[in-house]
């Protein structure tokens, strides 16, 4: 293994390095993909669902698996405003989505990844490289070894392995993309969000009965306002087999200025009345906690390749939360599944320097990741604007409590209870404002 | 639903090299430059595992054996203090994710 040579290292087994590794050994590349844990997905943690099809494209019909490594999928959503008592919910729920290929599933990536990875394992097995290409763990990549300002391998320890091309797909902690000077050997914490989550136990009949869950269908519910105690940032809730996954994601540099802690943000959530009565009877068996990017693209790197170098998912900061879903797991597989593509299309050439693997990033500028990454800037900034995690929630929520008081006096129309809230908590100046920008952004 | 410390929290995280007491550290901080010229001292609260303490002095203090490796110090550390790196799993402590 060690002299040999292979078309292709890919760093990082998560989604993005596990999708790439899937393409590769269909298309029957020699690769070696690396990975610093135990197991694939020992080291990942996310919300989090996986949107899309493009799971159906890597494995199809993994539904029809006894244990397919995914937990349940979404036919059921929820966005719920929250102040400091009270939560006001937009709930949509359909059958519509019950049929494969599901549009989302929830994951538990310690699960997940190491199940797409015997995947991928089985694909090399069925591939003309079955001998020759590797799913390595337990090995850190302390060096991508770069030649003429071309990646050539990497070094782990004193051990070289030598590719013609290199994948970084080592998640948002991406020192192998400073290091080959993609991105800035410090990147602020200006568009940084530090995620915190626990999953909690439950008997699986309370946890179906208390979601309406029927079958393996589930529910994803995210919160803005109160949840994250007026830090920039939000709540979510996943329903797993027989576990939630409930946290928060909180800005780093907002924690900074208000003397924020995330441990003391999730336990003022999980003791808010309502989630109180959501989640209760469950039993804590794992917290994490994770950094996510923002989507805002000043946080991205400069490139996403150069001489011999692919960056996918995380590594890139492919990641976005533009108010409808918080899509990351999709850009990391479809990134990865572009990436290793290209670097197909190099082998054929003969030619792993940036005249190829440019067309990678055009790749990815003509897929829906990029599109939606340009076309929502606006809607990210909106999100972590205050008037919209802190001023609004709190409206709804005071109309909310209004709108269905009834206390035997007359009651006031719908529009002057607006009124009264907006001018409570917000302006008309500032909704306009931000009116304008939601029906431009959105 | 009772809500847990940090401390119990922490007991639910699965490491490596859990009982391994010659561990080399994958996080370096240099704390003189968090006890002179730091004004927030920022990471003794963002650290959602609390490596970073300060002591009855407002001294601050690192310790590395419950770091869950989520990041939060390399981008919230605007100082220059934190040399951040990924456990290597033959001589480093590192978190395995039951569920993740």
């Amino acid at each position: 293994m060690m002299d040999e040579k292979f078309d292709c290292i890919i760093v990082g087994a998560g989604i993005a390095g596990l999708s790439a590794a899937m393409t590769l050994a269909k298309n029957n590349m020699k690769f070696l993909l690396i990975e610093k844990g135990e197991f694939a997905g020992s080291k990942n943690v996310s919300g989090g669902v996986l949107w899309g099809s493009d799971l159906a494209k890597l494995v199809p019909n993994y539904w029809e698996e006894e244990d397919g490594g995914w937990e349940r999928f979404i036919n059921h959503r929820r966005l719920t405003f929250m102040d400091d008592q009270s939560t006001f919910s937009i709930d949509f729920k359909s059958s519509h989505f019950n049929d494969t290929p599901y549009s989302g599933v929830v994951v538990l990536r310690s699960k997940f990844d190491r199940w797409l990875a015997g995947k991928v394992q089985e694909e090399i097995d069925n591939s003309d490289y079955a001998m020759e290409s590797f799913i390595a763990t337990n090995i850190k990549v302390d060096e991508v070894l770069m030649e003429d300002n071309k990646a050539v391998g990497i070094r782990t320890g004193d051990e070289k392995f030598h590719a013609d091309s290199v994948i970084i797909s080592e998640g948002v902690n991406n020192l192998l993309t400073r290091q080959v000077g993609l991105q800035d050997d410090y990147v602020p914490a200006d568009h940084m969000l530090t995620g915190i989550k626990e999953v909690i136990r439950y008997d699986q009949k309370v946890l179906e009965d208390r979601f309406q869950l029927n079958g393996l269908s589930g529910m994803s519910n995210e919160f803005v306002g109160f949840a994250t105690d007026g830090v920039e940032g939000g709540g979510f809730l996943y329903t797993n087999r027989d576990t939630i996954s409930l946290g928060l994601v909180a800005g780093i540099k907002d924690m900074r200025e208000k003397e924020k802690s995330p441990h003391d943000l999730l336990n003022t959530f999980k003791a808010h009345p309502v989630i109180q009565d959501t989640i209760k009877g469950g039993e804590v068996v794992e917290y994490s906690a994770h950094v996510v990017s923002s989507g805002d693209k000043r946080v991205m790197p400069k490139e996403l390749y150069k001489d011999g170098v692919l960056l996918c998912g995380e590594a890139a900061n492919l990641l976005m939360n533009a108010g409808k879903a918080i899509q990351g797991m999709d850009y990391a597989m479809r990134s990865g599944i572009l990436g290793a593509e290209t670097i197909v299309k190099a082998k054929e050439r003969d030619d792993f320097t940036s005249n190829t693997l440019k067309e990678y990033k055009q790749a990815l500028e003509d897929s829906y990741v990029m599109k939606d990454i340009n076309s929502f800037q606006d809607a990210v900034h909106m999100l972590h604007n205050p008037t919209m995690y802190q001023d609004v929630p709190n409206l709804i929520c005071d109309f909310g409590r209004k709108f269905f008081t009834i206390d035997n006096e007359p009651t006031k129309k719908s529009r002057e209870l607006m009124s009264e809230s907006i001018k409570e908590h917000s302006s008309y100046w500032d909704l306009i404002k931000i009116g304008f920008k939601g029906a431009k952004s959105l | 639903m009772k809500l847990m410390d940090l401390t119990e929290r922490l007991g639910l995280v699965s490491y490596r090299n859990q009982a391994k007491s010659d561990i080399k550290p994958h996080i370096e901080v240099d704390t003189d430059i968090c006890n002179s010229t730091c004004p927030h001292k920022c990471t003794t609260y963002v650290c959602p595992a609390n490596c970073y303490t300060m002591d009855e002095d407002g001294k601050v203090h690192f310790q590395v054996e419950d770091c869950i490796e989520c990041g939060t110090c390399m981008y919230a550390c605007d100082q220059g203090a934190v040399d951040w790196n990924y456990p290597d799993p033959e001589i480093g402590r590192g978190v395995t994710w039951n569920f993740g």
